[in-house]
């Protein structure tokens, strides 16, 4: 009884860890599938994060701190990718060059507006409402596993169902699928595969901040780099989860758990946190080299 | 200089470099009107700051050491178009064994113990660069995700030893004890941090040149980074150069860990080469891949730096401005010469 309890807690707070890895997977699936990497999601993520706490606690209103968040994220999100497709540059080394910009951005403003580059917390910010449906508690596991957490994860949830939809039933779905594939065909039929490109780059930007949103809004604070490689975790999930909805739902769900496992584990077991922090790392190198020894024996019995 | 050629004068690179690096000092000038209540002091001291005193220039000096190393690995890496992304992990764990190497060997001599502290950083950086590098030769597993996956597990795993079993109590820091005197290099220009390693990294640099363009297996490398296809039916063994590079590039990087610590830090730091790694891409990018060419865009970036730290300490602006300043340099640079670089890598690869 009491080892299932501490599983039901310990997957309740995966589902609420997971929120802004799985966020930004979903748009960074986008960018993905038209063939692009984005390893700026960890810089959209931290812009997010710290505009969207700032103007909530400006505005006084959690909604438009969290669409503002949304929106600097969105326009760091339109200068990353119009270097990268207009101004031709290495969309790696950009991204590279978006994550520099964003964890200077943050601090250099929080120094100017704040005067120091610590932590800086918002007191008078409203908490994120949280979901409690009374009759539903009553329902075993459901109760204990989906209720009680705050409105984000469930949008989170919402975003990845519509990420699914467009991506496969829509005629945009299509058409960024194409991209990646065969950006020549997408060509032929008189669009542009830059557009595409770009309008993925600006669909991260919209998720990677929403991301942003639900860390620090959970806090009501703003911590130096507080997404701490949560876009790169989120860019593996990608991989992890190969290139689908479904997938990356699972692999965020994935470090997900092994974050809450060693947040719990540091306290009971001997297991040291930054061990099975680093598992999902080498699972997804193992996994990453498994695939590509399949594919060459695939290849070589091909050619036989 | 191969690619850089194809892609146009030599001439206009250079021009095209100033514009980006003078772009890059405009948006400083910029920022610091913006932030600054007294822009005329923080400017002094961001631009003139570093030569003010021996202490600030010797710092400078100093802190471009490891950059020459890291921005000479990216630059050995992207010249046989292969991508190590691991940097931050190889300079990390890089300087974890050193100083473990120097700690365990109290005893033996400053020579030879700082030999071997610095040959156990080369390793494991080679190790975890080179892990990546064998897997793309032997199936093609893209060496970009992985190095930067393996680096990621790699930090943490130092991140558990350096608050673990690692950690000195004796001092506030998460940080080793601090190596014996004797495994430290000589300080070259006191009261400065600056040390023979500068040495080093000028060898270091002038002997890869050498390497790169006056060795048979230099120019196989350079063959192999501008077309893999066209080597292979030239008859030099391609998959060799897709691991000797990544296997060198790691080397590299973990010596920049290893004097770091031997050098200027004595004892390893928490997070204390958080940067070098990305630093050196950008690095290897200005320098256009060229080694000798690694030491100046190292003092530029130290120099950027050291800039920053002195508007800080003396001025009423944040160090980090350095960084927005560098992440103009990195989205320009690449506008104009890294694309062409990607043409050449699809080519070469494909």
């Amino acid at each position: 009884m009491n080892n299932s309890g501490y599983l039901l807690t310990l997957i309740h707070n995966t589902l609420g860890i997971m929120t802004p890895i799985l966020l930004a997977a979903t748009g960074g699936l986008f960018t993905e599938l038209t063939g692009t990497l984005n390893i700026a999601l960890e810089g959209l993520m931290l812009i997010g994060a710290f505009f969207s706490v700032v103007f909530a606690a400006y505005t006084g209103s959690l909604l438009a701190g969290i669409l503002l968040g949304i929106i600097s994220s969105m326009l760091l999100a339109l200068i990353f990718g119009s270097i990268s497709l207009y101004l031709k540059a290495n969309i790696f080394i950009s991204g590279l060059a978006t994550n520099l910009l964003a964890g200077g951005l943050t601090i250099v403003l929080s120094f100017k507006l704040f005067g120091h580059k610590g932590v800086i917390r918002f007191e008078d910010i409203p908490a994120l409402p949280v979901l409690e449906v009374e009759f539903l508690r009553r329902i075993p596991l459901v109760g204990d596993l989906l209720l009680g957490h705050n409105i984000l994860v469930y949008l989170s949830w919402f975003c990845v169902l519509l990420a699914a939809v467009i991506i496969y039933r829509t005629p945009f779905g299509l058409r960024v699928r194409g991209t990646g594939l065969d950006p020549r065909t997408v060509e032929s039929v008189g669009l542009s595969p830059a557009g595409y490109r770009m309008k993925a780059i600006i669909i991260s930007g919209f998720t990677c901040g929403l991301a942003g949103a639900v860390l620090t809004l959970n806090l009501g604070a703003f911590v130096p780099n507080i997404t701490s490689g949560r876009g790169w975790i989120a860019l593996v999930a990608i991989y992890l989860g190969n290139k689908t909805p479904l997938g990356i739902f699972i692999a965020s769900f994935v470090f997900g758990f092994a974050e809450s496992f060693s947040n719990y584990a540091q306290g009971v077991m001997n297991i040291p946190a930054n061990f099975i922090l680093a598992i999902p790392y080498l699972i997804t190198v193992l996994a990453m080299i498994l695939y590509s020894i399949w594919r060459y024996y695939r290849a070589a019995k091909k050619e036989a | 200089m191969e690619r850089i050629k194809t892609t146009g004068d030599p001439f206009i690179n250079t021009i095209a470099l100033m514009i980006t690096l003078g772009i890059s000092f405009l948006i400083a000038i910029v920022l610091i009107f913006v932030l600054s209540k007294e822009p005329g002091a923080t400017i002094y001291y961001f631009f003139v700051g570093p030569f003010t005193n021996k202490y600030y220039f010797g710092n400078m000096l100093n802190s471009a050491v490891p950059l020459v190393f890291t921005g000479l690995g990216i630059a050995m890496a992207f010249k046989s178009s292969v991508f190590n992304l691991g940097g931050e992990g190889q300079v990390y764990s890089g300087a974890l064994a050193a100083a473990v190497v120097c700690l365990a060997l109290p005893a033996a001599g400053g020579f030879m113990g700082g030999l071997l502290g610095l040959t156990a950083a080369a390793a494991v950086g080679g190790v975890l660069a080179g892990g990546p590098g064998f897997f793309k030769m032997k199936w093609g597993t893209d060496e970009l995700i992985s190095s930067f996956l393996i680096s990621g597990a790699v930090i943490l795993v130092v991140n558990y030893f350096i608050t673990g079993p690692l950690d000195d109590p004796a001092n506030d820091l998460l940080a080793t004890r601090a190596v014996a005197e004797q495994y430290r290099f000589l300080k070259v220009f006191p009261p400065s941090k600056l040390n023979i390693s500068v040495f080093f990294a000028l060898l270091t640099a002038g002997l890869l040149f050498f390497l790169l363009y006056y060795t048979h297996w230099g120019y196989e490398m350079r063959m192999c980074g501008l077309n893999r296809e066209f080597s292979r039916y030239g008859g030099i063994n391609v998959p060799a150069y897709l691991l000797m590079p990544m296997v060198l590039s790691g080397s590299l990087h973990g010596l920049a860990g290893g004097i770091s610590i031997l050098g200027t830090y004595y004892r390893f730091v928490k997070e204390f080469s958080f940067g070098m790694g990305w630093s050196g891409i950008a690095v290897a990018l200005i320098a256009r891949n060229h080694p000798l060419g690694v030491i100046p865009a190292a003092l530029f970036f130290a120099y950027l730096e050291a800039g920053a730290k002195a508007a800080m300490i003396h001025s009423d602006v944040t160090f980090e401005i350095a960084a927005l300043v560098q992440s103009v340099i990195f989205y320009l640079v690449t506008a104009q010469a890294l694309y062409r670089f990607i043409q050449y890598r699809k080519r070469a690869s494909s």
